[in-house]
């Protein structure tokens, strides 16, 4: 029987969400969070969407957010001029570090002692987390704001995107080892360690790079203007969306559009493969994440597969509303009348 | 072409949202054990940490019978002392959830009888009744 995609939607944000990162795979299951204008990134369970907590902190719109690899580390960069370093289990801050201009990227190496950032100041920080007072490193030479820089290679090395172009420096002579120039915009920057490959999205292109070289490997066009690509952990499948709403799944090999989804109220901002591979987030314009099945009718997480002979007439019929226990309908009914600090929405809204 | 019409995918539920109250790191979490100051500190011997948590035990008790000897008020006749030497009676209702303010009904005064009330906690001072 065919079986149509349900996303599920993460609510909670009240302004368009700009960035999201996955954890990797912790004794835990694995972790999301969320960077979104109304300045409180949020941090959810990875596998069902589920908020666990609120950052809270920052004084401006939050352009960019990460998890180290365990997921006992967030960072976020702001638009008030600070990067913060958090403490994901307590949602403590740790650390803010003063910028002299809007941060809009931070990535934390594996081992997560250092942190690096990039923002509309055009300038690449290294920062030592185990010496938080110490000035940071900086590596300049980008011409317009960096949009996005991320350890590679080990971390031996470092790639950074603005406007026009991506750069590969090396970590520890701080110097520009190659560059690549773009007519478009870039929008978008992953990569991913195993196989060294970029992925790099601009105007419609999907482009895949190789994070040593720089070469290009191959790419695709899509229908929109695309804000976000992601590739599929065993890059068999590609993820894409952007400014039509949509988003796109594609054939890495073979470049075939295999899917397309309607479901965001807004452009697509920011799109991620989870580490297992089994579902894929987005954030949109439009306030929300919704996380999306690779295997559509899989078992997994809050989907849960009906076989025609389990059918004992619950079958696509979502439980929606289903507080589970009295203090939940309360908490719904408080949060409609009171004052309070952020505009949750009820579990569903019809 | 036609696709036959796709059954969606069913769901258990949808992904909690943010409780509208706090910001959330549930104490009692997955990950709770992890946080600083759990089982890492070395300040924390183990025979501290049984007496904390046999006072706890303990709260939770005397907690308990405080909420159950609410229940066991309902539709009683209660006597109040309040403030300035007052005294009323009343039938107690209900309370609220911070136990803030009763709900009475009946409540005698000494300027009359009241049908229905609320009475601040803070302005009781002691209240009987018989079971």
């Amino acid at each position: 029987m065919a079986m149509r995609q349900t996303p599920l939607t993460c609510s909670g944000h009240t302004r368009p969400v700009v960035d999201l990162a996955f954890s990797g795979i912790t004794p835990y299951g694995y972790f999301l969070i969320s960077a979104c204008k109304d300045g409180k990134p949020m941090l959810r369970q990875g596998d069902t969407g589920d908020w666990i907590g609120t950052f809270l902190g920052h004084k401006g719109a939050v352009w960019g957010a990460t998890l180290n690899k365990d997921a006992t580390r967030a960072a976020t960069a702001a638009a008030d001029f600070t990067a913060k370093v958090w403490d994901a289990v307590s949602g403590d801050e740790l650390m803010t570090l003063a910028h002299k201009h809007i941060v809009k990227t931070v990535d934390f190496t594996q081992d997560s002692n250092y942190l690096l950032t990039g923002g509309q100041d055009k300038l690449l920080r290294i920062y030592d987390l185990n010496k938080p007072e110490a000035e940071p490193k900086e590596i300049s030479g980008h011409t317009s704001g960096i949009k996005k820089a991320l350890w590679c290679s080990e971390d031996k090395q470092i790639l950074s995107a603005d406007d026009k172009t991506v750069r590969l420096w090396d970590h520890a002579t701080m110097t520009e080892m190659k560059s690549l120039n773009f007519n478009m915009s870039v929008s978008s920057m992953e990569y991913i360690p195993e196989g060294e490959i970029l992925v790099i999205t601009y105007g419609r292109s999907i482009a895949f790079h190789s994070a040593v070289s720089l070469d290009p490997i191959k790419s695709f066009e899509a229908p929109a203007t695309i804000n976000s690509a992601s590739l599929h952990p065993e890059k068999e499948f590609l993820v894409a969306g952007g400014e039509d709403f949509k988003l796109y799944k594609y054939d890495y090999n073979s470049g075939e559009e295999l899917e397309s989804y309607k479901g965001h109220f807004g452009p697509i901002h920011c799109v991620r493969f989870s580490p297992d591979g089994e579902l894929y987030a987005s954030g949109s314009e439009d306030g929300t994440l919704r996380l999306w099945q690779t295997v559509v009718g899989k078992t997994y997480g809050l989907w849960k597969c009906v076989l025609p002979e389990e059918d004992s007439g619950e079958l696509a019929k979502p439980k929606i509303n289903f507080p589970e226990t009295a203090e939940e309908e309360l908490e719904e009914i408080a949060s409609e009348n009171s004052d309070s600090i952020y505009s949750s929405t009820p579990e569903v809204k019809a | 072409m036609q696709t036959p019409l796709a059954v969606p995918v069913p769901v258990l539920r949808l992904p909690r949202g943010p409780d509208g109250l706090s910001r959330g790191f549930a104490p009692d979490g997955r990950r709770a054990h992890l946080k600083p100051g759990a089982p890492e500190s070395q300040e924390c011997p183990v025979g501290q940490g049984s007496q904390e948590s046999q006072e706890q035990r303990v709260r939770a008790a005397l907690r308990e019978r405080y909420l159950r000897s609410l229940l066991a008020m309902v539709g009683r006749q209660v006597s109040f002392a309040l403030h300035e030497g007052v005294h009323v009676t009343a039938h107690f209702g209900a309370t609220d959830l911070d136990v803030a303010n009763f709900y009475v009904s009946q409540l005698q005064t000494p300027i009359g009888v009241q049908a229905e009330a609320l009475l601040r906690c803070s302005d009781i001072v002691s209240y009987t009744f018989k079971l």
